[in-house]
């Protein structure tokens, strides 16, 4: 059975009951056997507190817990904190934690250990790269009971619980971690489904079952391989043949071969990546609003879906894509329109038109989108040359900034403040285009401190709104993008951040 | 009896030479226009299908012919330039000046082409004129050194020793007596050598070294089909044709004089 769906039925299936999961329910889950994931790795390091590569996180959702958990709408479950509580004025959080928790190591998980983990995070010494997230926000930890932790935070804070569910979540041995000094990037401890058994670097990582894992009947799998992949289109063959059992990051194209299959099931990703033109709005020629204007009048965004998605992506009009709450509808770029655009050239300055450098990233989705730019461009009028950048090269330079215009992706955080703080406020650290609107930087500060939902989302729609209009990007579209799997592969589910999470998988 | 090379190899440049001229005329449809019908299959329309932003791969491969001459003639001529006058200074004048020329192409000859080709495109920066320029110099040493051979065996015959001996001046002797004789094995190692600069330029590309996107180039066409090798495979198969088949007619008509 293939699920090649559309765009639209893989939304409805959001917070509904789940497409895989649909067929697994028929069945009752099985356990034992081996699951072979193949992953174009990157990792440097399994400990959490130092992580940072995206595919690193594959490995540490199975290894560790975290104290809470992504549903797959985003919204926070429990996990290793059961329950929690925040008082009124929102600045104090208290978490209650699961009963019985142990490391793998047998040190016991607790109150402890939670303030422990929170403050290596925080302690400067360690250089966690996730210092600069949590050291605004939190301002002590305390041990009430074993079981019972208290956040104070310097300011009511809802997109804690979202870093919660990500790395500064992960729990880690404190014994094992303090034992093993640098070592323990190559040999983890946590309290997941999984324990770390082997790392060959450049080739797979051995996970083997967890025998006295604390949520009832999990894990099913007896192992869990992690094998490096030069490629995703690599990886396909290698799934044809049966010798991995999981591929990611499939294109709309890579899977037209799949199409016919029924050894191969196929699982789309919920929310897209999302894809953006950027330029540095504050220095010329981009500081000129009408020149970019004209750029957002000259892209045909339907068109750049239709071919480099095949049409199963959407077209993005702002940061944030259908099927998150902090979606709007009414959030509007600017549509497609040629001869307006050649208008705004002529008013902008460039009466002949305008020359300008697009720079391409060795990355096939790059290459496609800044080819399909430059042809919508040139109808206008605007000249884009497009010199390749290394795909590895390519960040640093878009942060040192010798890197001007170029395309860009992201993929979305489990809230809104993780995505639109980081690139939008003056401060935030991946704001690149060099964007600084203090009305954005205030509704941002508003709405970070904001626990009613529907009041947070009505200032999210502001500040996106103001944003598109202020141009420091234009938006593309959000991508399609896909999972394959062995057809007796079962219970796999996709949370929006893309990271795929095996632990509740099983073979049939 | 006349060696195969000298019809069979003429025959290809001829061809691609003509496709190149005529890409505008022969070409089915603009090389770069994409269009929604990605990755299709050969059809009538699209005789080759197209590739995966819709472009007729048939137009592109036409006009990746251009991009090929150009590169092919132009850095072959640059090398030309570099390594006719030192392999003839060397292999006429000898003494210490031959001794500093040979020491340095030994020093080029013992650097593989390639690898060197991509450390100098780094740090230039791919465009054509720097491909051309890049090329011609990592091709120049081994046309010194053939050349300088050529001018050390010329220098030592009879008719050349006989215009030394009525006091005709070096620059006169290397024109006319040392030059012509040089020509044949010149000529052949211009075709060789324009082979060699098609081919690496397509190594080049295929390493993502190549030119810019979208100039239709056989190399970049290579690597960009890669991906899709299970969907339409002429989108790398008919560009690395192209360049097998130009590269095999540049050589073997090269080689046919040797």
């Amino acid at each position: 059975m293939t699920w090649d769906i559309g765009r639209r039925e893989a939304l409805a299936a959001i917070g509904g009951s789940l497409l895989l999961g649909n067929a697994a329910r028929a069945e009752t889950p099985q356990s034992g056997g081996t699951l072979n994931v193949g992953l174009v790795n990157d990792a440097k390091t399994y400990d959490p507190i130092y992580s940072v590569e995206f595919s690193e996180r594959v490995v540490l959702y199975l290894v560790f817990n975290t104290l809470v958990k992504y549903a797959p709408d985003f919204s926070i479950r429990p996990e290793l904190a059961k329950s929690w509580e925040t008082s009124p004025d929102g600045k104090r959080i208290v978490f209650t934690l699961q009963d019985g928790v142990t490391f793998h190591d047998g040190t016991p998980f607790n109150a402890d250990a939670v303030k422990w983990n929170i403050e290596k995070r925080l302690d400067p010494a360690v250089q966690s790269p996730q210092r600069n997230l949590l050291a605004p926000i939190i301002a002590s930890i305390e041990i009430l009971d074993p079981q019972r932790v208290a956040f104070n935070l310097t300011q009511p804070s809802p997109g804690i619980f979202s870093l919660l569910g990500d790395r500064p979540g992960f729990m880690v041995s404190p014994t094992a971690w303090q034992k093993l000094g640098k070592d323990f990037g190559g040999q983890p401890v946590g309290t997941g489904a999984f324990k770390f058994k082997e790392w060959v670097r450049g080739s797979q990582v051995t996970l083997e079952k967890s025998p006295n894992y604390w949520e009832k009947g999990l894990p099913y799998l007896d192992r869990i391989m992690v094998r490096d992949l030069a490629g995703s289109v690599v990886g396909l063959q290698r799934l044809l043949t049966g010798e991995i059992d999981y591929v990611g990051e499939l294109t709309p194209s890579d899977i037209v071969p799949l199409e016919r299959r029924t050894d191969i099931v196929l699982a789309p990703i919920k929310v897209g990546r999302w894809y953006f033109l950027q330029w540095h709005v504050n220095a010329a020629p981009f500081d000129n609003a009408k020149l970019r204007l004209a750029f957002a009048h000259a892209i045909d965004r339907g068109r750049i879906n239709d071919i480099t998605m095949r049409g199963k992506g959407t077209v993005s009009n702002g940061p944030t894509p259908e099927g998150l709450w902090w979606y709007d509808p009414s959030i509007r770029s600017f549509d497609y329109d040629p001869a307006k655009a050649k208008a705004l050239l002529t008013e902008a300055g460039y009466p002949n038109g305008f020359d300008a450098v697009l720079a391409t990233p060795q990355v096939t989705m790059f290459q496609q989108l800044d080819q399909l730019l430059q042809e919508q461009l040139a109808a206008v009028g605007i000249r884009l040359t497009l010199p390749p950048v290394a795909a590895s090269e390519w960040y640093s330079k878009v942060v040192n900034g010798t890197t001007n215009m170029t395309p860009s992706r992201w993929t979305q955080r489990a809230d809104p403040d993780g995505l639109l703080t980081i690139l939008f406020d003056s401060k935030g650290f991946a704001n690149t285009m060099k964007y600084s609107n203090p009305q954005v930087d205030a509704l941002l500060q508003q709405a970070r401190t904001t626990y009613d939902i529907p009041t947070r989302k009505r200032l999210y729609t502001e500040v996106q709104q103001m944003i598109v209009n202020d141009l420091p990007m234009m938006p593309l579209i959000f991508s399609a993008e896909y999972g394959a799997l062995r057809s007796n592969v079962r219970g796999f589910e996709w949370i929006p951040d893309q990271i795929p999470r095996f632990r509740e998988v099983w073979k049939a | 009896m006349i060696r195969p090379g000298l019809i069979i190899g003429p025959l290809a440049i001829a061809t691609t030479m003509i496709v190149a001229i005529l890409a505008p005329e022969i070409s089915p449809h603009s090389p770069y226009r994409s269009s929604v019908d990605m990755l299709a299959l050969p059809s009538p329309a699209h005789l080759l299908g197209t590739d995966d932003l819709g472009r007729d791969i048939a137009s592109r491969v036409i006009y990746g012919a251009r991009t090929s001459l150009t590169i092919g003639f132009g850095a072959t001529i640059v090398a030309m330039a570099i390594g006719i006058p030192l392999g003839l200074t060397a292999g006429y004048i000898r003494g210490r000046v031959d001794t500093v020329l040979v020491a340095l192409i030994d020093l080029f000859i013992a650097l593989p082409g390639l690898v060197l080709a991509l450390i100098i495109t780094v740090m230039v920066g791919p465009t054509l004129r720097n491909l051309v320029l890049v090329l011609g110099f990592v091709m120049w040493p081994p046309i010194a050194r053939l050349v300088r051979g050529q001018a050390l065996a010329v220098r030592e015959t009879v008719f050349v020793e006989a215009a030394r001996a009525i006091g005709g001046s070096r620059a006169w002797i290397i024109r006319r007596h040392v030059w012509p004789n040089i020509l044949p094995v010149v000529a052949s190692q211009f075709a060789v050598s324009v082979s060699f600069a098609i081919f690496t330029s397509a190594s080049l590309s295929f390493l993502g070294l190549g030119i810019p996107a979208p100039t239709a180039d056989w190399g970049g066409m290579v690597r960009s089909g890669y991906d899709y090798l299970a969907i339409n495979p002429l989108m790398s198969l008919a560009p690395g044709a192209a360049v097998t088949f130009t590269v095999m007619g540049f050589y073997v008509f090269g080689a046919s004089f040797k």
